[in-house]
């Protein structure tokens, strides 16, 4: 694994980490064991007693709001003899009921009901019922309303770990006092890796004008053509990174964000939840944010394509998980964002240039994913084991970047304005960073057995 | 089937609007495995609504077995006309090889909504197969269709589609259902 991690951190990617059984399993028992993963936004579970059930790999989770309006990350495996206590993956109920044994918990986990505790146990002398509950999610953290969660219980802070990412996420997630609604998710599976969409989104900008032609030739969105699209600026902050456009507006949060199409009454709204350093991203620097990736596996996308035969413009946030399945195949979960008092023909538009361009049926996500698949198949053969991808965009032959970083970007991180790979070589730097380490021990929890048997 | 108020029972399959749906639905999939967009475009109601939620798995009894608020499709003629448009230009690589698309088009049950217009239930499963590499995807569908009679024939004015799949396994939507 030490070769494999040193080239990557060259910028040189052995094409097979894109389609190989062992990199998955440490990727499962390395990355996935620690990394703070998202599962949930809160506005999915809007009312008390709403639940949906998410993964984390192969683990299953119960994310669920209970009476007093409290969220709770659990592991949907009963206690007793490990059936899934729901098998639906969204809804409302006040408790689940083990269709096996019918032992029954609570949404907030707690073991309520236990058919024939005295007669089959003995009662607590056989099984202690009190205090009993669903596993937890082992971390747990909540930010802009979006619920992460950590198979680690020794996870870095969350915010911490989050560093100056923040502040970006803030722009695709925090644009109103009044937060955000997330719908959706479109669930689809691909067979492609799942690193890949990760790494696209982090800071491809250079395939955007070949990859998204055809939608610069539909008049669909004008952005990406090429030289348009070498002026944006790529940043990399804390654990993620992002590509922006430059826009033709120049300096001015307002004119900027009207430009993109938000009407003023939502401008004036990001005004009152952003800082200044954040108002000035999209303002004094005129850079726009488009494509982002926060590691591992979850990445936004903002774009403004045109929705009418009028010509109407119209901004939309898109929030997506590459969710793996194996080394081969991925689940996109792919949500809409939109401020939650956004008005109601702006959410309309918003929604409907989210369809049109990304998620399922979207018109960039199409070619996107034709181009991730056939990575992935082409991935799995011996021939592809002796390739290195180079992943070396805006280095020199001695490692050092061709250009300067760019001053008055005005917004933490680095940032380079052109083309480049410097942000998913720091996406492999972190992925080499967690591969490298070996998975954390995990201490086995008992259930209904006194102290000193378990 | 979406909920929409219809007689409880379907017109004879003898009468001849039933015959004139169904040859409607099979000619139209013909459009569609033949890659004639331009044609299938002027089937649409200029007020077409084109729509497929996403279905979820939930409990029996359960209110939502599809998402209110979000769609594969959720298209008008605008956002059709775009996605051909898109599939003639010489950059949507994504069709490029094409996919070989077989559109089996049955179960057809027809009411008569009014003079002009016969809400029609099919079943549609679609075959397709891409490339040499990859297993070819299904895609099956219940669709529930408002069509109404015009000088030139039959039009679609809308259509609902229940997609049999929470998780579909297709790559992309670079079709029509």
């Amino acid at each position: 694994m030490q070769a494999v991690t040193a080239s990557v951190r060259r910028g040189l990617i052995p094409a097979y980490v894109y389609n190989d059984a062992q990199i998955y399993e440490l990727e499962r028992d390395r990355v996935f064991s620690r990394a703070w993963t998202f599962l949930a936004h809160e506005s999915e579970i809007p009312g008390p007693d709403d639940f949906v059930v998410r993964h984390i790999l192969d683990d299953s989770f119960l994310v669920t709001r209970d009476q007093d309006r409290r969220i709770h990350v659990m592991f949907n495996m009963c206690v007793h003899r490990g059936m899934q206590v729901c098998r639906a993956e969204k809804g409302t109920a006040k408790t689940f009921r083990c269709p096996y044994h019918a032992w029954t918990f609570k949404n907030d986990g707690t073991l309520a009901g236990l058919p024939f505790h005295v007669d089959a146990y003995g009662g607590d002398e056989g099984f202690v019922k009190e205090g009993q509950a669903l596993l937890s999610a082992p971390s747990v953290a909540i930010r802009n309303g979006m619920i992460f969660a950590s198979l680690d219980p020794d996870a870095p802070d969350f915010d911490t770990w989050l560093g100056d990412f923040a502040f970006y996420l803030d722009f695709y997630t925090a644009q109103s006092p009044a937060g955000m609604e997330f719908r959706g998710p479109q669930r689809w599976r691909v067979e492609a890796n799942w690193k890949i969409g990760a790494e696209n989104f982090m800071g491809d900008s250079y395939h955007t004008p070949q990859t998204h032609a055809s939608v610069v030739d539909i008049r669909l969105f004008g952005e990406p053509k090429p030289n348009k699209r070498k002026e944006g600026v790529l940043w990399h902050a804390g654990p993620g990174g992002g590509t922006t456009y430059k826009l033709p507006t120049g300096a001015g949060f307002r004119s900027g964000l009207g430009y993109v199409g938000y009407p003023d009454m939502m401008i004036d709204r990001m005004a009152e939840v952003w800082s200044p350093a954040q108002q000035a991203l999209a303002g004094e620097s005129g850079f726009m944010p488009s494509a982002a990736t926060l590691f591992p596996n979850l990445s936004f996308v903002h774009n403004w394509p045109q929705v009418d035969a009028d010509g109407l413009i119209a901004p939309f946030i898109s929030v997506r998980l590459w969710q793996p399945i194996g080394p081969g195949e991925t689940e996109v979960h792919s949500w809409f964002a939109v401020a939650a008092d956004a008005p109601e023909d702006f959410k309309a538009a918003s929604y409907k240039a989210y369809l049109m361009c990304f998620g399922s049926s979207g018109m960039f996500e199409q070619d996107d994913v034709e181009n991730w698949v056939s990575i992935t198949t082409t991935a799995r053969g011996s021939m592809a084991r002796r390739l290195l991808l180079n992943n070396r965009m805006g280095l020199n032959h001695d490692g050092e970047p061709i250009i300067d970083q760019y001053e008055g970007f005005g917004a933490p991180g680095t940032a380079y304005q052109g083309y480049g790979e410097h942000n998913q070589r720091h996406w492999f730097s972190l992925w080499a960073d967690l591969i490298s380490q070996p998975a954390p021990e995990m201490e086995a929890i008992a259930f209904g057995v006194r102290e000193e048997q378990s | 089937m979406t909920a929409l108020s219809q007689p409880t029972a379907p017109i004879d399959y003898m009468d001849p609007r039933h015959q004139r749906a169904t040859q409607f639905l099979v000619e139209e999939a013909h459009l569609l495995d033949t890659s004639q967009f331009e044609a299938w475009l002027e089937l649409l109601d200029p007020g077409i609504r084109y729509r497929m939620p996403v279905r979820v798995t939930a409990m029996k009894g359960a209110d939502e077995a599809e998402l209110s608020t979000m769609h594969h499709f959720d298209e008008d003629l605008y956002s059709l006309r775009k996605r051909v448009e898109r599939f003639q230009t010489d950059t949507a690589w994504t069709e490029d090889p094409q996919s070989r698309l077989r559109h089996h088009v049955s179960n057809v049950r027809t009411f008569v909504r009014s003079e002009d217009e016969l809400v029609v239930e099919s079943a549609v499963l679609l075959y397709r197969s891409r490339g040499d590499r990859t297993a070819p995807s299904m895609l099956s569908a219940g669709r529930t269709d408002v069509l109404v009679a015009t000088v030139d024939g039959l039009n679609l004015r809308t259509r609902d589609i229940v997609i049999d799949e929470s998780v579909l396994r297709t790559q992309n939507l670079a079709i029509f259902l």
